[in-house]
């Protein structure tokens, strides 16, 4: 009993057998998700061909879904920012039940949330709204709002902790050497949280290249209007186009890995930069 | 303590994979346009209760079910909310030819918010300027489809579609158009207004300037298992009982009286979107 118990000691083969076991699982997890792609690939050379894509229709989508999702992503950080440094520095009443709220778009389905913005839209603060500035229902602003509704959850919550994580003591440090509070935001905090809004900022990218259920609910699924690369998938799926919408999958997998790898590339080139401020 | 947990664990996962193994009852994999779910549902549970057969029904787009029978090689009966679709089912080798059955009928309509807000009374009226019309998208949504062929039919093509403010993604989602109201109209089928009494009005389309009425068309899948077993569900489906259940909630299950809306129009068929649509839409 003894012998074994010493076998399968912490330093012995337990950590071997462990260690092993972690590499197993990476590799693993690596092959799933090659084999994603690569039964894709298959399935769309296997597929026949209902309809035909146009090269305007891949462009437009896109061209729309990186746009929409820049704009969205940037927008959900923004307002992020101030809502997180209240909910980071500051003692409300009720704060839990406010944190708790922002979980919205974290927990509810994003259908559901596409469709309690379209509810909004009816009411008549969403009508003046939309008779006063500009329209949102079924237009490319819908899809901006949608997917910016969606990704907030994320850009708010990890802001928050980054916030978090840096922790007062310097704010206070320039308090006591006469900086306002505003001041010591932006001149202490925020150039301490740079990395991890960026990094917010990601998430939130990525996330938003991929929405489709807020934004069809909301924007519709118009052909070369609101067409973005989910929604080009849904709709060949639902041509019974399978091969076109394999195609539009690996165009999305491309155009979003692609630009996250550029993205993650030029921000950790600059990451001297960064740290310099 | 441990070593119970891992167990325990085990034991878990172990039952949870056995209750996935195999099942004693007769199956059937029935692939359902969405558009027939709240009749269906009910003639599934009366032909489950009658029969002792399990059906697995996956509702979805007409489209949407071919694809998802194209790659996961499954599905015994199919049904789907035009004739369109099973030309293309035949055509990909997913549907046993000349098994297709013609189901209930659907006849085009116009359909508005409640009160009709911008007081629609004619197909003309789709054009004035102002309206917010909405359609299903033509590419992928049978309705939608009809409901071009309609305005072109009409010669009221290119006059509308700049009014189109809003494709929707599947039936369901069309007659939801009209019910949110944030359109002042959308081409759908009269079963809408059936769905929706309290939250959307019908405004009749005179049968003369409708080319051509759908149905839903149900026929037995190529990867059916128990082909006796899926002829006798559609025997059941379109059984009088199963009619009778379709009439209950508001769909024409007679070709007769689907003729009385539209006399001189063709049943099923398949049309193509004309080149003028894409030129249109700018695809």
């Amino acid at each position: 009993m003894r012998g074994i118990k010493k076998f399968w000691s912490e330093g012995g083969w337990r950590d071997k057998f462990l260690l092993f076991f972690f590499r197993l699982i990476f590799v693993l997890t690596i092959a799933f998700f090659a084999a994603l792609i690569i039964s894709t690939i298959i399935q769309m050379q296997t597929s026949s061909s209902v309809g035909t894509i146009s090269k305007n229709e891949i462009f437009f989508a896109v061209k729309l879904t990186l746009i929409t999702a820049f704009s969205s992503s940037a927008l959900a950080v923004l307002i992020s920012i101030p809502v997180a440094y209240i909910l980071s520095r500051h003692k409300f009443p009720l704060k839990n039940a406010v944190e708790t709220l922002l979980f919205i778009p974290v927990v509810t389905p994003p259908v559901a949330l596409g469709a309690m913005l379209l509810m909004f839209f009816k009411t008549p603060l969403g009508e003046f709204f939309e008779s006063h500035f500009f329209g949102v229902v079924y237009e490319v602003p819908g899809l901006v709002l949608a997917q910016g509704v969606v990704v907030f959850g994320i850009a708010v919550n990890v802001i928050k902790m980054v916030f978090n994580s840096v922790g007062p003591e310097y704010e206070e440090i320039a308090r006591t050497l006469g900086a306002t509070k505003i001041q010591a935001f932006f001149k202490v905090l925020l150039p301490l949280s740079k990395k991890g809004i960026i990094a917010a900022f990601f998430l939130a990218f990525a996330r938003a290249i991929g929405e489709f259920g807020a934004g069809v609910m909301l924007a519709g699924a118009t052909t070369m209007k609101t067409e973005t690369l989910p929604i080009a998938i849904y709709l060949n799926f639902s041509s019974a186009d399978v091969r076109g919408a394999c195609v539009f999958t690996l165009i999305s997998l491309i155009v979003s890995l692609g630009t996250l790898f550029l993205i993650k590339e030029y921000a950790e080139n600059r990451k001297p930069l960064l740290q310099s401020r | 303590m441990k070593k119970f947990r891992i167990l325990g664990l085990v034991l878990v996962v172990g039952l949870g994979f056995s209750a996935c193994g195999k099942k004693e009852l007769p199956e059937l994999d029935f692939f359902c346009g969405a558009a027939v779910k709240v009749p269906m549902d009910e003639i599934v549970a009366n032909f489950e209760k009658e029969t002792g057969v399990e059906v697995n029904v996956i509702y979805s787009g007409s489209g949407n079910l071919l694809s998802q029978m194209e790659i996961t090689k499954r599905g015994d009966v199919y049904l789907c909310g035009s004739p369109d679709y099973v030309i293309i089912g035949e055509e990909k080798g997913l549907l046993v030819k000349g098994t297709s059955r013609r189901g209930t009928y659907l006849v085009p309509a116009i359909i508005t918010p409640k009160g009709n807000p911008k007081n629609i009374t004619c197909l003309e009226d789709l054009a004035k300027k102002g309206v917010r019309f909405g359609i299903g998208n033509p590419e992928t949504v049978c309705l939608g489809l009809y409901c071009v062929e309609l305005l072109d039919y009409n010669n009221l093509l290119e006059k509308v579609m700049p009014n189109t403010v809003v494709f929707a993604k599947g039936c369901a989602s069309t007659a939801n158009l009209a019910v949110l109201g944030k359109v002042d109209a959308i081409l759908g089928w009269r079963v809408f207004k059936a769905w929706n009494p309290e939250e959307v009005e019908l405004i009749e389309i005179p049968g003369e300037r409708i080319p051509r009425l759908s149905y839903n068309a149900i026929a037995v899948g190529s990867f059916v298992k128990n082909r006796r077993l899926a002829d006798k569900f559609i025997n059941y489906v379109l059984s009088a009982e199963g009619k009778k259940i379709f009439k209950k909630w508001g769909y024409i299950s007679d070709e007769g009286e689907a003729m009385k809306f539209a006399a001189e129009a063709k049943i099923g068929g398949c049309y193509k979107l004309p080149d003028k649509y894409f030129r249109i839409i700018g695809k």
